[in-house]
């Protein structure tokens, strides 16, 4: 087991590698001179000069052991984000952005999972009727809407118009407040999607004889479902659940942006239309990592839940 | 089995939702006098000598000071010494001024004067002003480690000053520069006295040292908390930080150690009605407390003003027929509530201007005309501003003095297509054929920058021209348009001082891109009389003079100028001595509550 | 049936324009910029879906963005494609070396979230020049959407030659001699071709709602009217009670997107037989 841990440990190494150096391509190479707009409006030649030697940005590309590639790498290494575009450390805005999107995308994640597959396990075992066909279009119906139209309705209805929610997250506001209504709507807008996904995973797995034979047994169909069809699912489960994970951290962009949640996906958002370099390349690379780990818990799970496979 | 895993999940939630609730906002004493404001953006530091933005500077403007303010009631706008005792005394030759400082005038108690220790209770006066605190700020500005974006008011303006400059190109880092190296022309023969000398005349100086990127900034405080005096602004001002969290509120208390000031006894005429001296020769400031809280969405912002937990704020478009009934009067629903209304004309400018570096507009008048004449300003005005701005007939806005009421009359800004299709006719000559597709470049990629894009190609369209906007963002688009290489670009200027030499200064030849005349617009006549106002001291002669100049410009149409800027602001009936000023930020010293009328407005 | 009668339509809608745009033809939906009616008037008689900031018909306007989000979703999948399924192809067969080097790249690109990605691409290729041709706004997203999306494809395609590549079919090609490109391109791929397909028609739904999301943050086609700009104007519009733009493009994409959606659940009922859905 550890031998596995170790190799696949190992294996991660080329991937943040090429994380980085995707980063460090995009940004540097193709994306541009930042200098002139940390400069100002009215800046001379020699400030704008004296902000990329500054920056570092003055140094070459990749040939060199200075190079501007090389620091990249040994600061993602060490963890060292450096200052964002506002001076203010890039460490301090992600420990500040990261409860509000926790306590944003949790109750989401939470709430999506936990209501789909157990709606997913009913629905699978009264398939066919009246509530297996409508749940499916519902279904299907959630997933065609766009999402950015799930959260200008629910916003527009919800909260400007009925006042059941803040509009608009404000300081003075308790976090269960200002939480609750992206909660909703994501929760609402990830749904179709998930449960059908998990209907048709459970539907594969009832179509099993094991599961004609527990029922002519005579266990109850909460039995059944839970305790039989429901591990045995949970491969392809474990894989959609816990690779979103990492995700969690990132906020949902779009809930925070409309709702003015103070996450990182908000964060996210507001460098990539500056142009802050810094933080983009520190959250790419911690999402990274996240992921990365995530896989390997995933395939730890796989084995724990399924004893025919081990880990070679 | 089913149920423990969703339970233990139930519980975690919950646990998650009760730490999430941080206590809300602030705690406020009942009797305690609290203004409270709205930013809609984030700030970005708390450091005078590098802030450009303007959120920043409405913050900071309550904790700094520099030596001159704008009189808050007088007008026409009037400097008068804050910090200095007096206005300055001036060389004959127009060269050396000398400025006495006030005495008694402290920095507000911090842990980087050694005194008490962070976090414990602040004592009152510590430490005073002196003459060389003002040295240290210009010094600091200049030293070119500390990467300030303020370098360019001082920029060849004091003797030894460009210089000291020099010097600190060498130096390796910020910290590593010697501020006691002499700069000849910033000397202090005693605590309380500086002595300014110039290059040559510079008749806004003073207004120079009423902007907030000269207050005085103590040295102790810079060695102290260096890259963090973003966060730590240590000032003489009326209030000292007391709280800010990031990207969502600031918080300033009253400072103890301010030395004091008394509400002005005197404005214009009309002030005494509009109930502006009702606290005449009191000692300001009157709040305890200032708040700002950080909405960039103007949606919510609106509701908290509504609800009462905001004092003032501006109309946002989308609820403008709620507010405004007709003839620019509010409606009864706004009455009820005792919301007042106050316009003001923002000395502001905003142009679509050409690029006269590009070939196809260097030599053609009849072109850049045409598209001025294209234009309809007055649809830009109702559709996008609720017709609350001014058409922009000139160069320089109306609170200026020297705006000339005339102008309209000249007619550079009138909405005729006929005409435009004519000069276009006459500019096909000149470019020898048929004119290609121009490009407009907008420096917004979000919806009101894209129908605003829309808007002026639907109008050129009219006229028979090909028109390709280009949205980006800001740095892509302030790269391209200080490397030259846009055709057409739409910008705006607002006026920081009452003298539009800053207006002015965007079409003198000598400030090419990266500078700030982004038309790279080269006229010697301009440049003469541009020159010749520079030294001159303001006066009749040489508002004369801006008002040639302005019509030199309008008559070679560098940019099509669009509209004048007028703000709309609402405030509640309990938000006393509200008066809108032009220039002056720090203000909200002079603001009071009245506590009865506020506790007692209903929702 | 209806629903391959409903994509149909918004193709030949989408082709429709193209030739229309082409010829200089002056009916419907080209004629979007004319002024329809007054600034925000509400859905009447005279337009059904009313009209937009400067008087412009929204139904046009609606009938007008069919071609770019036709044309963004066709050409990024076309680009995903194109790359994917050669690259998937290539690892699955030939394993090794080549078959590490393609699996780093696409975990790499995996390992950072989606919406970054593209953002990020599209923000970095917007008005760059490449061998002259200067790229656009929309066309730096449909290129942006096409590099990031090949991942998945990629995927499927290698996982389902790994699994073929030791069929008997296979064994006995090679026994005769059969070079190795023809291997891979006249047999192999055949037979896994219906997985495109199916991964094709949900794409499609993914990449027309990415077109949206990517308009609200910015990117996209800018000139023209396209369904995720009038999604993205409702913001503001919804504040002073106009719906109607919002609310036509949302309708325009959720018959297009269920049309798929339930298309590409029958394509795959019949094209696998292992996924029977009772």
């Amino acid at each position: 087991m550890t031998a596995y841990l170790i190799r696949r440990l190992l294996y991660t190494v080329p991937i943040v590698f090429g994380v980085l150096l995707l980063t460090f391509v995009l940004f540097t190479l193709v994306g541009g001179d930042i200098s002139i707009e940390i400069a100002g409006k009215g800046a001379t030649q020699e400030t704008i000069d004296e902000i990329r030697e500054e920056y570092g940005l003055n140094k070459p590309l990749f040939l060199s052991w200075d190079s501007q590639f090389v620091n990249h790498f040994r600061n993602a290494l060490t963890f060292n984000f450096g200052r964002a575009r506002d001076r203010e450390p890039v460490i301090d805005k992600i420990k500040r952005g990261v409860g509000p999107s926790l306590a944003l995308t949790m109750p989401m994640f939470f709430g999506i999972v936990i209501i789909s597959i157990s709606l997913s396990l009913v629905i699978a075992f009264v398939r066919g009727s009246v509530w297996d066909i409508s749940t499916v279009i519902i279904c299907v119906a959630g997933m065609s809407i766009p999402y950015l139209s799930f959260i200008l309705f629910g916003q527009y209805f919800l909260a400007y118009k009925w006042g059941l929610f803040p509009v608009f997250f404000s300081p003075e506001l308790r976090m269960a407040q200002y939480v609750a209504l992206p909660v909703l709507i994501g929760i609402a807008a990830g749904l179709g999607g998930n449960l059908r996904f998990f209907r048709t995973v459970m539907l594969d797995e009832m179509r099993n004889d094991y599961v004609r034979t527990a029922f002519a047994k005579g266990l109850t169909a909460r039995r059944v479902l839970f305790k039989h069809v429901l591990k045995n699912a949970m491969i392809p489960i474990i894989t959609r659940v816990v690779l979103a994970i990492p995700f969690l951290f990132l906020g949902s962009l779009l809930l925070e942006r409309f709702f003015g949640i103070p996450g990182l996906g908000y964060l996210m958002v507001e460098a990539i239309n500056s142009r802050d370099y810094f933080v983009i390349s520190a959250m790419t690379y911690i999402s990274a990592i996240l992921f990365v780990v995530f896989n390997l818990i995933t395939d730890i799970c796989y084995s724990l839940v399924d004893p025919r496979i081990s880990l070679e | 089995m089913s149920v423990r895993p969703a339970l233990l999940v139930t519980i975690i939630c919950a646990g998650l939702i009760i730490a999430g609730c941080d206590g809300s906002g602030p705690v406020e004493e009942p009797n305690e006098m609290v203004l409270h404001h709205v930013l809609s953006a984030k700030i970005k530091g708390l450091d005078p000598g590098n802030m450009r933005d303007v959120y920043s500077v409405i913050v900071a403007s309550q904790i700094f000071e520099p030596l001159y303010q704008y009189h808050f009631l007088k007008r026409p706008y009037e400097l008068v010494p804050l910090l200095a005792e007096d206005m300055p005394q001036i060389s004959d030759d127009l060269l050396t001024y000398t400025i006495k400082i006030k005495k008694g005038v402290y920095f507000q108690d911090d842990p980087c004067f050694g005194s008490r220790l962070a976090g414990s209770l602040p004592n009152n006066k510590v430490r005073e002003l002196k003459a060389r605190d003002f040295v240290f700020s210009l010094k600091r500005i200049a030293n070119i480690k500390y990467l300030s974006q303020n370098w360019s008011i001082l920029d060849n303006k004091i003797v030894g000053l460009d210089e000291f400059r020099k010097y600190t190109k060498t130096c390796k880092s910020e910290a590593d520069v010697d501020y006691s190296r002499q700069v000849q022309g910033l000397t202090t023969p005693d605590d309380y006295t500086l002595i300014i000398k110039l290059k040559q005349p510079w008749p806004q100086l003073c207004m120079a040292l009423a902007d907030i990127a000269t207050a005085p900034v103590a040295k102790e405080a810079v060695d102290y908390y260096g890259r963090d005096i973003i966060s730590h602004p240590v000032g003489t001002g009326p209030f000292r930080l007391n709280v800010w969290r990031r990207g969502s509120y600031i918080e300033l208390v009253r400072n103890p150690a301010f030395r004091g000031e008394l509400y002005p006894s005197r404005g214009e005429p009309g002030d005494a009605e509009a109930g502006y001296l009702d606290d005449a020769g009191k000692p300001i400031p009157f709040a305890d407390r200032v708040v700002w809280t950080v909405i960039e969405e103007r949606q919510p912002a609106w509701l908290l003003f509504l609800q009462g937990k905001v004092d003032a704020t501006v109309i946002p478009k989308d609820n403008f027929d709620e507010v405004m009934g007709g003839a620019g009067e509010l409606t009864p629903a706004m009455k009820q509530r005792s919301i007042h209304l106050k316009t003001f004309k923002d000395p502001s400018t905003y142009w679509l201007g050409f690029n006269m570096a590009e070939p196809v507009f260097n030599k053609n008048k009849p072109l850049r005309s045409a598209i001025s004449y294209a234009i309809d300003r007055e649809k830009f005005i109702e559709l996008f501003f609720n017709n609350r701005h001014l058409v922009a007939h000139g160069l320089i806005p109306p609170v200026m003095p020297s705006y000339n009421p005339e102008i309209k009359e000249k007619g550079y800004a009138q909405y005729d297509p006929e005409k435009a299709q004519e000069l276009l006719k006459e500019a096909e000559k000149i470019h020898g054929g048929k004119l290609p597709t121009l490009k407009i470049a907008l420096p917004g990629t979000n919806t009101w920058y894209r129908q605003f894009g829309q808007l002026l190609k639907r109008n050129l369209n009219a006229v028979g021209l090909e028109v390709e906007t280009e949205y980006m963002d800001r740095p892509t688009y302030l790269e391209k348009v200080n490397t030259k290489s846009v055709q057409m670009f739409t910008s705006g200027s607002s006026a920081s001082t009452p003298d539009a030499q800053d207006f002015l200064a965007m079409f003198y030849s000598r400030y090419h891109a990266p500078g700030p005349n982004k038309f790279n617009y080269s006229n010697p006549e301009f440049d003469k009389l541009y020159e010749k106002a520079q030294v001159m001291l303001d006066g009749p002669e040489k508002r004369r003079l801006y008002r040639k100049m302005e019509l030199v410009v309008l008559e070679d149409c560098p940019a099509a100028f669009l509209n004048h800027r007028v703000a709309y602001v609402l405030h509640h009936d309990w938000y006393k001595n509200y008066k809108p000023h032009a220039f002056a930020y720090g203000l909200s010293k002079y603001r009071r509550i009245d506590m009865a009328k506020r506790t007692a407005y209903k929702n | 049936m209806l629903c391959l009668g409903v994509i149909a339509l918004y193709f030949l809608l989408a082709g429709f324009i193209y030739l229309a745009e082409f010829f200089d033809w002056r009916i419907g939906p080209t004629l979007w910029a004319e002024q329809a009616g007054q600034s925000y008037a509400p859905p009447s008689s005279e337009n059904i879906f009313g009209t937009d900031i400067f008087g412009q018909s929204v139904l046009r306007k609606t009938l007008y963005g069919t071609k770019i989000s036709i044309t963004v979703a066709l050409c990024a999948s076309l680009i995903s494609i194109v790359i994917g399924v050669p690259l998937g192809a290539v690892a699955g067969y030939f394993r090794g070396f080549v078959d590490e080097i393609i699996v780093w790249i696409y975990s790499t690109l995996s390992s950072v979230p989606y919406i970054l990605l593209i953002l990020a691409f599209a923000v970095v290729l917007r008005d760059k020049t490449f061998f002259g041709y200067k790229l656009t706004g929309i066309t730096a997203v449909y290129l942006a959407i096409g590099l990031t999306s090949w991942v998945g494809i990629c995927r499927l395609i290698r996982g389902e030659v790994i699994k073929h590549k030791d069929r008997e079919y296979v064994l006995a090609a090679i026994s005769y001699g059969c070079t190795r490109r023809r291997i891979i391109f006249r047999h192999l791929l055949p037979n896994v071709f219906h997985l495109v397909i199916i991964d094709f028609s949900l794409r499609f739904v993914a990449f027309i709602h990415a077109e949206v999301i990517l308009s609200f943050l910015g990117l996209g086609e800018a000139e023209r009217p396209s369904w995720g700009a009038m999604i993205n104007d409702a913001r503001i519009e919804l504040s002073r009670g106009v719906w109607w733009q919002m609310a036509a493009a949302t309708v325009a994409i959720f018959f297009l997107s269920l049309a798929l959606n339930i298309f590409g659940d029958a394509l795959r009922d019949s094209l696998d037989p292992k996924l029977r859905i009772q």
